[in-house]
């Protein structure tokens, strides 16, 4: 079976600290797979070397057989990569549906968007899109008016306008109630299969609810990987959240 | 021989004036991103201020330095107050609001004492030149040069080993945090542009009587002594000197080899490469990989 | 620019939107029924140029996020090029040799320069008005935003290349005219129509270009890249997530604002008579500024009225000496007041008034009792 993305031994730092350390990952195409691990293992930064918003200083990162590290961000977009961030990141002063207008790319080159967007099929499609994420209500006001959850819900619907086959999601639910947490989850089972998603969450609830397979990281290097049951019988995991296996493991 | 040295020592002249009206600038611009366009009318009220001290009060150009400082430090600290601390997360509204401000300075100057040229005299004790290296040169000159450095050691001072100084570190790295530490972010805030401004007005006081004063004397400095910060690198007071010397002597070099705009250009158009390349300025290193 | 307006809906937000532009440009036109002094008119349609310069700015401001502290380097050039043109027409008065610009005989040149040649066709001309400036623009700003230059750093190296080429002009004396500017011009011919500067075919060519410059930026705010570009004021970085190549769509609008920009510039010619190095000036450059950000930079008929009412009420009192100074002071006062307190400007305070008096309305209207009405006004 040939992987979807594959990441080998990937590294990178900052100032000298490793954050990735030669990082090993590979996912398959319709998967959704959990990325978890104690704070500053690298789960940021392992979303950020995929998208292309940092480099890596030694690895591969190939998605499809395309090679993604040495690529402008806007081209690993291109090739098919979605990223949600962990601050809520929309247009605030652009209303809802031109936030999901532009991120409805299927057109990128400027002189082919010189045209205007009044049509009836745009339109349709975003308020489909914004019944998905509950925010018809909203569709003509600035982003900046959005509650930190509607904005969070803002950009997940800006990911599906994206319609990335691979979807990478920064702890989409933070700040969402129990309720909104739980529909993020049916959105997320809608969205596997067709595409294939990255989730780093930190609510192990959702994380049990979403997925079939679990990464866990600790310093900057991949611990384990399985099921729920399996990551969480896994000594050496049980030691990184405790906090004593940082030196053994450095 | 001679002429070389003499073409240093001009050099190393111009190099202690930029860095006079650069550091306040610097301070400025490192501490809390304000790129300060009124800073050129700071330094154009120093002098108009040490035009006043000596013809309506009498006071020799020393005498003034300390009330000089003072004057510009408090209209500093008033524009800090009501209108920039209002500007918090729009730092490019603050170069059109500084700007709109050194218009108003300016023109008040005019409307007030009019436009034509002042002139302000060299204190009789410096008025004479001394020698250095077998040249004659100007005692006030070889004065600027000692006070610029002297000034630079002041602010490293007040910057690395006082409490002000390390609250406003503080602030630098993470404002939030600091003010959660109960550092007072506003105060420290309007005093280091009250700072930054005083510094500016001494810098106009001395090279008062150097050049002529005007209302639009400022405009020339705040280009100048911008492009010394950016070459310095905004965080790095050090940098700041060495830029200043180093613009110094280039500037009196080219323009001793090469016509003005010749001069000006290579500056101006260096200065973009710079911007372009190498953001962070020449004397900085690099932060993140 | 095709446009499939099917939707109601769509169609009527259209209307509304473009409804201010076309009654601007519906009063422009109609000024020189009211006003019938040709002195007069030649100093409004002067403010008029200066509005179309203005509303340049406001396309890469407002909606590109670009403050060019440089804008009138665009403006320059396009002057400079119809001056050009204009110059080579006329009839040689002073000249010994064969039709050679006064200043080049007084500066000894010889023959016409390799790069005044092409400027004997009116037509090139123009085109080089428009294009010239787009062009180094578009170099600029692939310099610049290659490299992912932001903020305060454009507005520091458009305003250095600014200064760097009037110091050329000024200091090539003797192939621009140096100081003193390109003078003495002929007459703008086009189409058999003669452009006197203060008759009222040139006042109508102003008024015509206002409204072209005007729908040109309409259209293209309201295109799908316009979008992107408002988009990338926003939040550059989140916009290349979404597959957009940033740095172009930034050239883009940077070359678009400087074509207009240029087009301003060779009307300033016509208006004036003279092209000189203070078209491309720093004063004049952020005078632009201020009048963008009174007028509000993120509407265009804001930013356009805005240069034409601050500009206009400058000229109508340097009548005075005193009156232009305490205007100055004024002026920078209300600009600083205008940076505080309305980053919309005049434009915005005009939105939120009539956004304030639609809900005033409606609320009025649901008090009398249709039940509950839709609070959510519109835009």
């Amino acid at each position: 079976m040939s992987s979807h993305l594959d990441l080998r031994d990937v590294s990178v730092s900052f100032n000298g600290f490793k954050a990735l350390n030669s990082l090993n990952m590979s996912v398959c195409k319709g998967e959704l797979r959990c990325l978890i691990g104690p704070n500053g293992a690298g789960k940021t930064t392992a979303l950020d070397i995929i998208c292309g918003k940092v480099k890596p200083s030694a690895g591969i990162v190939s998605f499809d057989g395309t090679a993604l590290q040495d690529l402008e961000e806007y081209e690993i977009a291109r090739a098919g990569v979605g990223r949600k961030f962990q601050v809520p990141s929309v247009f605030r002063e652009l209303s809802v549906s031109d936030n999901l207008e532009v991120a409805r790319a299927r057109r990128t080159s400027v002189f082919g968007n010189l045209r205007w967007s009044i049509g009836n099929a745009g339109r349709d499609d975003i308020e489909r899109l914004a019944e998905l994420v509950g925010l018809t209500e909203q569709l003509d006001r600035p982003a900046a008016y959005l509650s930190h959850g509607q904005t969070q819900w803002l950009e997940i619907g800006m990911l599906v306008a994206q319609d990335a086959e691979l979807i990478l999601m920064d702890e989409p639910t933070a700040g969402m109630t129990a309720q909104e947490t739980r529909k993020t989850a049916e959105l997320f089972a809608r969205l596997k299969g067709k595409h294939t998603l990255i989730v780093v969450e930190h609510d192990m609830g959702f994380v049990k609810a979403i997925g079939d397979i679990i990464s866990v990281m600790h310093m900057g290097q991949m611990l384990a990987e399985g099921t729920a049951a399996e990551v969480e019988a896994h000594p050496e995991v049980r030691r990184a959240y405790l906090g004593s296996g940082g030196i053994s493991h450095a | 021989m001679d002429q070389l040295i003499e073409q240093i020592v001009t050099g190393l002249s111009i190099g202690s004036i930029l860095l006079l009206v650069a550091l306040g600038l610097s301070i400025i611009y490192g501490s809390m991103g304000i790129i300060n366009l009124a800073h050129g009318e700071f330094v154009m009220l120093g002098a108009y201020a040490a035009w006043v001290f000596h013809t309506y009060l009498g006071l020799g150009l020393l005498a003034s330095l300390v009330p000089i400082f003072l004057v510009v430090a408090a209209f500093g600290w008033v524009i800090e107050r009501y209108v920039l601390s209002l500007l918090n997360n729009r730092p490019l509204d603050t170069i059109l609001a500084t700007w709109g401000v050194g218009i108003m300075l300016q023109q008040a100057v005019r409307l007030m004492v009019g436009s034509e040229l002042r002139y302000v005299q060299l204190p009789p004790a410096l008025a004479d030149s001394m020698d250095v290296f077998g040249i004659p040169i100007s005692s006030y000159r070889v004065f600027l040069f000692v006070v610029s450095i002297a000034l630079f050691g002041a602010t490293w001072l007040l910057m690395n080993r006082t409490t002000v100084g390390m609250k406003l570190r503080a602030i630098i790295q993470d404002r939030s945090v600091a003010a959660s530490f109960g550092i007072n972010a506003k105060r420290v805030y309007a005093l280091t542009f009250a700072y930054g401004a005083g510094l500016a007005g001494l810098a106009g006081a001395l090279v008062s009587p150097l050049k002529s004063v005007s209302p639009d004397m400022g405009t020339g400095y705040v280009v100048d002594a911008f492009m010394v910060v950016v070459l310095g690198g905004v965080q790095s007071l050090a940098g700041t000197v060495a830029s200043a010397f180093i613009l110094g002597e280039l500037s009196g070099g080219i323009a001793f080899l090469q016509n003005d705009t010749v001069a000006k250009t290579i500056v101006l158009l260096a200065i973009v490469v710079l911007i372009r390349f190498r953001p962070e300025g020449l004397f900085t290193a690099r932060v993140r990989a | 620019m095709p446009s499939n307006i099917s939707n109601s809906s769509g169609l009527q937000r259209l209307i509304a939107q473009l409804a201010p532009l076309l009654i601007v440009s519906a009063l422009v036109f109609a000024l020189p029924v009211l006003l019938n002094n040709d002195f007069l008119l030649n100093k409004v349609a002067r403010y008029l140029v200066l509005g179309i310069l203005t509303i340049s700015l406001g396309l890469s401001w407002g909606f590109g996020g670009i403050l060019n502290l440089g804008q009138a380097m665009s403006f320059g050039l396009g002057s400079y090029a119809m001056a050009m043109a204009l110059k080579l027409k006329t009839v040689p008065v002073h000249t010994g040799a064969s039709g050679l610009p006064d200043f080049m005989v007084w500066n000894n040149v010889q023959h016409l320069p390799w790069f005044w040649e092409p400027f004997r066709s009116l037509s090139f001309a123009i085109a080089a008005g428009l294009l010239v400036p787009a062009l180094v623009a578009a170099g600029l700003g692939w310099f610049m935003f290659r490299g992912r230059v932001t903020g305060v750093y454009v507005s520091i190296i458009t305003l250095a290349t600014m200064v760097v080429i009037n110091l050329v002009i000024i200091d090539q004396q003797s192939y621009t005219g140096g100081f003193n500017g390109i003078t003495d011009l002929a007459q703008l011919e086009l189409f058999g129509v003669a452009f006197d500067a203060y008759g009222r075919a040139t006042y109508y060519l102003v008024a015509g270009c206002v409204l072209l410059s005007l729908l040109i930026a309409f259209a293209f705010t309201k295109s799908r890249a316009g979008l992107i570009v408002q988009a990338i004021r926003d939040h550059e970085s989140r916009v290349r997530y979404f597959g957009y190549d940033v740095a172009l769509y930034q050239i883009f609008v940077f070359a678009l604002s400087a074509a207009i920009a240029g087009l301003a510039g060779m009307l300033y010619t016509v208006v004036m008579e003279f092209a000189s190095p203070t078209f491309l000036g720093v004063q004049l450059s952020l005078s632009v500024v201020v009048w963008c950000a009174v007028g509000g930079r993120q509407s265009l008929v804001g930013a356009f009225l805005g240069a034409v009412l601050v500009a206009g009420m400058q000229g109508a009192l340097s009548e005075s000496a005193a009156f232009l100074e305490t205007w100055t002071l004024v002026m920078g006062a209300l600009f600083v007041l205008v940076v505080l307190f309305l980053p919309k400007g005049l434009a915005g305070l005009a939105q939120a008034t009539c956004r304030w008096v639609a809900q005033r309305r409606q609320a009025a209207s649901g008090a009398v009792g249709r039940g509950v009405s839709q609070t959510e006004g519109s835009t």
